[in-house]
């Protein structure tokens, strides 16, 4: 699908880019962590656990004022003691307010994230194409027509479209049964994963114009390009026209965009997560959420190791991002360092 | 083109886009699980109740003409009625939005007057420390979600340190104002101002503020080189005019067109920085109308978030067209 010149380009980039470097290592860890989840979480991330409550981060001890009340000889004595919480090395990252592992709601948090961001963009991409290459090749009414809605839906933003779709559609998730446990290879680990399907559905409609406009622009001016004329000349029909030719040659934007989309639409999960639109309860904007909660009585990991681990998704593939730009499309400056 | 006849195009434009909303916000009702009616009525309304609002809201007659009807009450300002809330839709929405379109405007200016300078320094001064941190900074600040940024900012500096308030809106900034003349005491107020507005400002300017860093030193890195650059210092000009006077100013188009696209995402940072901050804004009131089904509210507030986007996009082009009168000739 790549040309030579492409991959020589990508190549010389990524040998030159530490940033590139970091990016693909970042992602990879969470491809990783995301697909072995069962595997790699120490724990089973559901499982609560009152006693360990609130344990703190490996090296981080926590003090805290408890106040109980009990009778004493028929009156009631309130006692407020300091109680000092230590960190449990089962624990790495601490537990939320549940006694729930915090490593292991981060391992499965990714797979959350990384499932409706990659098929979000997918749905995107496979809606928005072929509109904007069929409107940039034909142009006339259905261009015009294209264009026009598309400027309508950018007018709504994201999330709000988002919120407004959930908010009248609902949130049905599918509860879809863990592979690697099914076949016995993990043990005490949760045997299905929820795949909040609505709100993969609502991101792709949410996104796809996006696509739209970068293929019908590409094919805007492929569509006169001698090699264009030459293929109708020799009798080739349109449809064979649009994915032979021009979809090859306008694959490198639309590969580049989809990079920055899966990042956006991770961020746009995790906050319709964060605002209970989203069906899982396993999901790094849930877990903010939850731990937003915690935030005035000074259990900062519970909100703040979802967070992080956003961070390092969306960093590790705007990365990627900058390098596919920088290496594929030389027209654009690249803002990623040389 | 003249500038005028540019400006006149490009609102021409914009109302058919508003139209455009509206005509979709029409539509969302009819997708709505069940009937219209449902959309409407609180779910407690006795089937009498339900008839009426059917009646009264002309669900009994064809389409087009429900869509005339929507269109001339919108057009005299009528939004609707919250059956929820008992409150016209209108009244309820624009009474939110001065708090949405105050905390924008500081989150922009957040962003616009510490971005640029960064993006200015971090490309005159390439691969030196500075320019690393800034890189670094921006690369950080566009992979935050600015909910969580928000949650973090109360835990250090509203809770660890209480120098900020943690949440609500406690004078409008047109209070503030109004203290410079009036008799009311205007520190106080600013300080109180202040103490709100800083942190969800902070939160929703910083997606906005990395971005503008990263546009800004890019295109300052692609201008420098050029030759008209070359040509100014070749004729002495002071660096601090190559630099402000021709350079940023050339840099400054492509960044106007994208934070114009990027607006979208600045009004949805809204919403959900609301949420975190409870800020009694637009944001807030989209979330609770979801949650308490009162679709009327719902469509009032999209018509009038992309009715916003709409008029700032129109605004900034004509910005656009008089730092760049070229495109007035596209």
């Amino acid at each position: 699908m790549l040309s030579d010149r492409v991959r020589r380009n990508l190549a010389s980039e990524f040998r030159g880019s530490i940033l590139a470097k970091l990016g693909v290592v970042l992602v990879l860890l969470v491809v990783f962590v995301a697909i072995f989840a069962p595997f790699v979480a120490p724990h089973d991330p559901t499982t609560q656990s009152l006693d360990n409550a609130e344990r703190p981060p490996l090296g981080i001890v926590q003090t805290e004022q408890r106040t109980t009340s009990e009778m004493v000889d028929g009156e009631v004595q309130t006692v407020t003691e300091t109680v000092t919480i230590r960190p449990d090395a089962a624990h790495p990252l601490g537990t939320d307010g549940l006694g729930r592992d915090m490593l292991s709601r981060v391992i499965y948090g990714a797979r959350t994230s990384l499932i409706v961001g990659v098929l979000g963009t997918v749905l995107a991409a496979t809606v928005g194409v072929p509109v904007g290459l069929i409107a940039g090749y034909y142009r006339g009414r259905i261009d015009d027509g294209l264009m026009r809605f598309a400027d309508v839906s950018l007018a709504f933003p994201s999330l709000v479209l988002a919120i407004a779709l959930i908010g009248l559609w609902g949130r049905a998730s599918v509860a879809v049964p863990d592979p690697f446990v099914a076949a016995g290879f993990a043990q005490e680990m949760p045997e299905t994963f929820v795949l909040p399907g609505t709100v993969i559905v609502v991101v792709g409609v949410v996104n796809w114009v996006w696509f739209a406009r970068i293929a019908r622009g590409e094919a805007l001016s492929l569509r006169d390009q001698e090699y264009v004329t030459a293929a109708r000349a020799l009798g080739a029909d349109d449809s064979r026209i649009i994915a032979g030719h021009v979809l090859p040659n306008a694959i490198t934007p639309i590969i580049v965009l989809g990079t920055v989309q899966v990042a956006a639409i991770i961020l746009l999960e995790s906050s319709l997560s964060f605002l209970g639109f989203s069906g899982t309860t396993l999901s790094w904007g849930f877990d903010i959420s939850q731990g937003r909660d915690y935030v005035s009585s000074g259990q900062w990991w519970i909100a703040g190791m979802p967070g992080l681990a956003i961070m390092v998704a969306v960093i590790g593939i705007n990365l990627i991002g900058d390098w596919l730009r920088d290496a594929l499309d030389p027209g654009i400056e690249g803002e990623g360092g040389a | 083109m003249s500038q005028g006849r540019f400006v006149a195009k490009r609102v021409f434009q914009g109302v058919g886009v508003v139209w455009g909303v509206v005509s979709i916000v029409f539509v969302l009702r009819f997708v709505t699980p069940g009937s219209a009616i449902n959309a409407v009525a609180p779910l407690d309304a006795d089937q009498e109740t339900r008839q009426a609002i059917a009646r009264e809201l002309g669900l009994d007659q064809p389409l087009h003409v429900q869509y005339g009807d929507y269109l001339v009450s919108l057009l005299q300002g009528d939004m609707g009625f919250s059956y929820v809330r008992g409150q016209e839709v209108a009244t309820l929405v624009f009474s939110k939005l001065p708090a949405t379109v105050e905390l924008a405007l500081a989150a922009t200016v957040v962003a616009i007057g510490l971005s640029i300078p960064l993006g200015v320094v971090s490309a005159t001064r390439r691969n030196q420390p500075v320019d690393w941190l800034a890189t670094l900074f921006s690369l950080g600040g566009i992979s935050t979600p600015n909910f969580w940024l928000g949650i973090m900012l109360i835990l250090l500096l509203a809770v660890q340190f209480d120098i900020f308030q943690t949440s609500g809106r406690a004078v409008a900034a047109v209070e503030v104002a109004a203290a410079v003349v009036g008799p009311a005491p205007f520190v106080d107020r600013l300080q109180a101002w202040l103490a709100h507005i800083t942190l969800p400002a902070v939160a929703l300017g910083t997606y906005f503020m990395a971005l503008v860093t990263r546009l800004t030193r890019s295109g300052m890195l692609d201008e420098l080189g050029k030759p008209y650059v070359r040509a100014a210092r070749a004729k002495g000009l002071p660096e601090v005019v190559v630099r402000y006077k021709h350079a940023l100013r050339n840099t400054l188009i492509p960044v106007i067109t994208v934070l114009g696209l990027q607006l979208g995402t600045l009004i949805g940072g809204a919403v959900i920085t609301e949420a975190v901050f409870s800020w009694p804004g637009l944001g807030t009131l989209v979330i609770d109308s979801i949650n308490l089904r009162d679709w009327p509210v719902l469509q009032g507030s999209l018509i009038v978030i992309g009715t916003s986007f709409v008029l700032v996009n129109i605004f900034v082009d004509v910005v656009y067209s008089a730092l760049d009168p070229r495109v007035v000739n596209d």
